[in-house]
């Protein structure tokens, strides 16, 4: 297991990290500031004349109406959630593929029915039928 | 960046997620809060186990595995709840759900 | 690592799947045919653990030449047999009781099955569970099974709020809990519950054991539905359909006790001076609380939900011997012996309860709808007699012997602090005010009338028992009355699995 993660293992917790994240800071001031410069010039430099339609939220020019918490259909949502899950999974994947070369065919196994589990769930969601968009 | 930094970081999100879940009344907020406790606690895990006194142990991070994949669990159990309730009831407001109580 | 060590909770997990495939190709009718197929294949297990322990052993000397009861962060003892045999038995009285209240969780029955049979597994496993991994992973099985379960009636508002309820406020604690398991991590530097014995390195690491220590008790204590984190429990076991919180108030509360437990067991001493107070106050506020809350209680099943507070109370009081200091006059072994006893009468008793609650006609569960029971069907008030009787803790039940061995307990514990007696007068003052509200239930029963102005007694029909039912009602009935008059072999059994807290 100890080569899950070999670049962290690397880094010794009292390594200068001023440096290192020195770049990440700048980036990071350069991300904001270019997303805040034309908000505040237009707002300094842009004329006030408010009018109902301009107050309207944008909906790529066509007139927003109705509640924003209509419902979509159900299947929309179970889509997301079995998103969710086996998205989620890929965790338990990532570092057992990460330290694959020197696992034991435990390992394998063990991953094997993890995997098979997921698709015996995946199999279920299909023949309910939750799958389907009807 | 000391244990210390990690720790104060750890416990100010510990301190919003109970904020939020404490005081709020949207479903879906109060599940974001309750994830933000969760991750306080990872947090913790991964520092400890940084500046642990065996990092080649990886229990730290391997519980930090199991912790993200049990509260993706717990959400996407509360999201599915929050469907039905939505449909039922036609709120996301806790205080709306007051069916059950003393009589 | 050795599969076989492992088998009780794979061949739980596999049925549980198994029912879900089948499921596929089952007609509408033939669902509740999968109940009884799960109920069967739990007995097999519960037969074959009981009877025949060795198959374990056995297939672990074949491949490794000497048996194996060990492996990472489990360990397969007699104390977690024990434990195993219990859920199992509740996971199979829940089953039967789902089957006949199959009318009102309609479509989907099969997943209420296997749900149950995941359930069963993370209890089964939590009580195998020697460090903090197999512990967070076994109770969240158990809890996001819960969610699930307790919103299972989709179409009913208090079903769904119930669910709401439970995974709010259960996903917080479980929160919690990881929370402290972290700072006992970084004190400890290790996962494992033996770690907690050991000195820690520096003052600060203590403080943060403690603090952690704490936080763990706290999310377990939600678990158990001890004092300050019971606010979930008379709307989440009025909202759940009747065989989930029957579930609930048995299994989720004994895997919490079980793992408290094995935690406990393992604390250096001067950590035990620490969690003798903490959960001293627990128990005295549990107690006082359940009691008094559920002295003004007309729904039946959150009567019985502020009475599972109170029982969860005095468990606590046999968690407080367990954790006197090693060598005092009575050993922690009392203390288990007393909490896992009390804990078999009250599944039974529970159990048997909330079949009869099954079989009751109205929706409201109010006291009312058992006015006249006794004309109704002699049985089901027969029953219902002797487990509220049985809970109540008079003899000759099993009830009574499992409350006094932990009062007893508890009390060789605490006398040598006069200080802490004031506990003892508490859980006497409970026992005190649980006749009240029990007799209150036996009075609905047999003097109903008088307090159900809609219904006069007797009025009513007959209520027809199917056969399985009432064969099951008639057998819990007789195991209070005969482990009540006669709790030798029990006892005697029991102290197998106690031998570790010695």
């Amino acid at each position: 297991m100890g080569d899950v993660f070999p670049q962290l293992a690397a880094i010794s917790p009292d390594d200068a990290h001023g440096a290192r994240y020195l770049l990440l800071a700048v980036m990071g001031v350069v991300a904001v500031g270019f997303a805040v410069a034309p908000l505040l010039l237009s707002a300094l430099v842009a004329p006030r004349k408010p009018s109902e339609i301009k107050q309207s939220p944008f909906e790529c020019g066509l007139e927003s109406k109705g509640d924003a918490w209509v419902q979509f259909r159900v299947q929309y949502y179970l889509y997301a959630l079995a998103f969710v899950i086996f998205d989620v999974e890929v965790v338990f994947i990532y570092p057992w593929a990460a330290a694959f070369t020197n696992l034991s065919t435990g390992a394998l196994v063990a991953m094997g029915v993890f995997v098979l589990l997921l698709a015996e769930g995946l199999a279920y969601l299909w023949i309910k039928g939750v799958l389907s968009w009807k | 960046m000391t244990l210390n930094h990690y720790l104060v970081l750890s416990a100010i999100l510990l301190g919003i997620g109970l904020l939020g879940v404490l005081t709020r009344r949207n479903i879906i907020v109060v599940l974001f809060s309750i994830e933000i406790l969760f991750n306080a606690a990872n947090l913790n895990f991964i520092a400890f186990w940084r500046f642990g006194p065996n990092p080649e142990a990886l229990m730290g991070p391997m519980f930090a595995l199991f912790a993200i994949a049990v509260a993706a669990a717990e959400v996407a159990v509360g999201l599915a709840l929050v469907i039905a309730v939505y449909r039922h009831f036609k709120t996301v407001d806790l205080e709306k759900l007051d069916t059950l109580r003393e009589p | 690592m050795n599969v076989m060590l492992y088998s009780m909770e794979i061949a739980m997990v596999l049925s549980g799947l198994g029912i879900l495939m089948l499921d596929l190709g089952t007609p509408a009718r033939g669902k509740r045919d999968l109940g009884y197929l799960a109920a069967f294949l739990m007995s097999l297990l519960l037969l074959q653990s009981v009877f025949m322990p060795e198959v374990q052993d056995g297939f672990s000397l074949l491949s490794s030449g000497h048996s194996i009861t060990e492996g990472p962060g489990y360990k397969l003892d007699a104390f977690a047999r024990y434990f195993k045999h219990l859920f199992l038995l509740a996971a199979i009285l829940v089953l039967l009781m789902a089957v006949d209240f199959a009318g009102t969780l309609r479509a989907r029955l099969a997943e209420f099955f296997a749900l149950v049979l995941f359930a069963l597994t993370g209890m089964s496993a939590a009580a195998s569970a020697t460090n903090f991994i197999t512990l967070f992973v076994s109770i969240e099985l158990i809890t996001v099974s819960f969610y699930v379960l307790t919103s299972f009636q989709r179409g009913q508002m208090r079903s769904l709020e119930a669910g709401v309820k439970y995974l709010i406020l259960g996903a917080a604690a479980s929160a919690v809990l990881v929370y402290g398991i972290a700072l006992v991590y970084g004190a400890t530097g290790s996962m494992e519950f033996a770690a907690l014995g050991k000195a820690c390195p520096s003052a600060e690491h203590d403080h943060l054991l403690r603090l952690g220590l704490l936080l763990v008790i706290a999310g377990l204590g939600f678990k158990i539905a001890a004092f300050p984190f019971q606010i979930w429990v008379p709307d989440v076991y009025q909202g759940a359909p009747a065989p989930v919180t029957a579930f609930l108030a048995v299994g989720s509360k004994a895997a919490g006790f079980a793992l408290l437990m094995r935690l406990c067991h393992h604390l250096r001493p001067d950590l035990r001076e620490l969690t003798l107070t903490v959960l001293a106050a627990l128990a005295g506020a549990t107690i006082l609380y359940g009691s008094l809350c559920a002295l003004r209680q007309r729904n039946l099943k959150r009567l019985f939900g502020y009475a599972g507070i109170a029982s969860a109370g005095y468990l606590l009081l046999g968690l407080l011997a367990l954790n006197a200091q090693p060598g005092a006059s009575p050993s922690g072994a009392q203390g288990c012996h007393a909490m896992m006893f009390y804990l078999a009468g009250y599944l039974i008793a529970v159990m048997a309860a909330f079949t009869v609650l099954c079989h009751l006609d109205g929706e409201d569960e109010d006291l009312s709808v058992l006015a006249g029971l006794h004309a109704r069907s002699p049985l089901l008030a027969t029953v219902l007699t002797l487990s509220v009787v049985s809970m109540a803790g008079l003899p000759p039940l099993m009830g009574f012997l499992g409350k006094f061995l932990l009062l007893q307990s508890a009390f060789e514990v605490l006398s040598p602090h006069p200080a802490q007696l004031w506990l003892m007068v508490v859980a006497l003052g409970g026992v005190v005010i649980s006749l009240y509200y029990y007799f209150g239930i036996l009075r609905a029963i047999y003097w109903g009338g008088g307090i159900s102005p809609g219904r006069p007694a007797g009025e009513s029909e007959a209520i027809t028992v199917p056969p399985l039912a009432r064969l099951l009602l008639i057998a819990c009935g007789l195991i209070l009355l005969w482990v009540g008059i006669f709790p030798q072999a029990l006892l005697e059994w029991l102290g197998d699995a106690v031998a570790l807290f010695r």
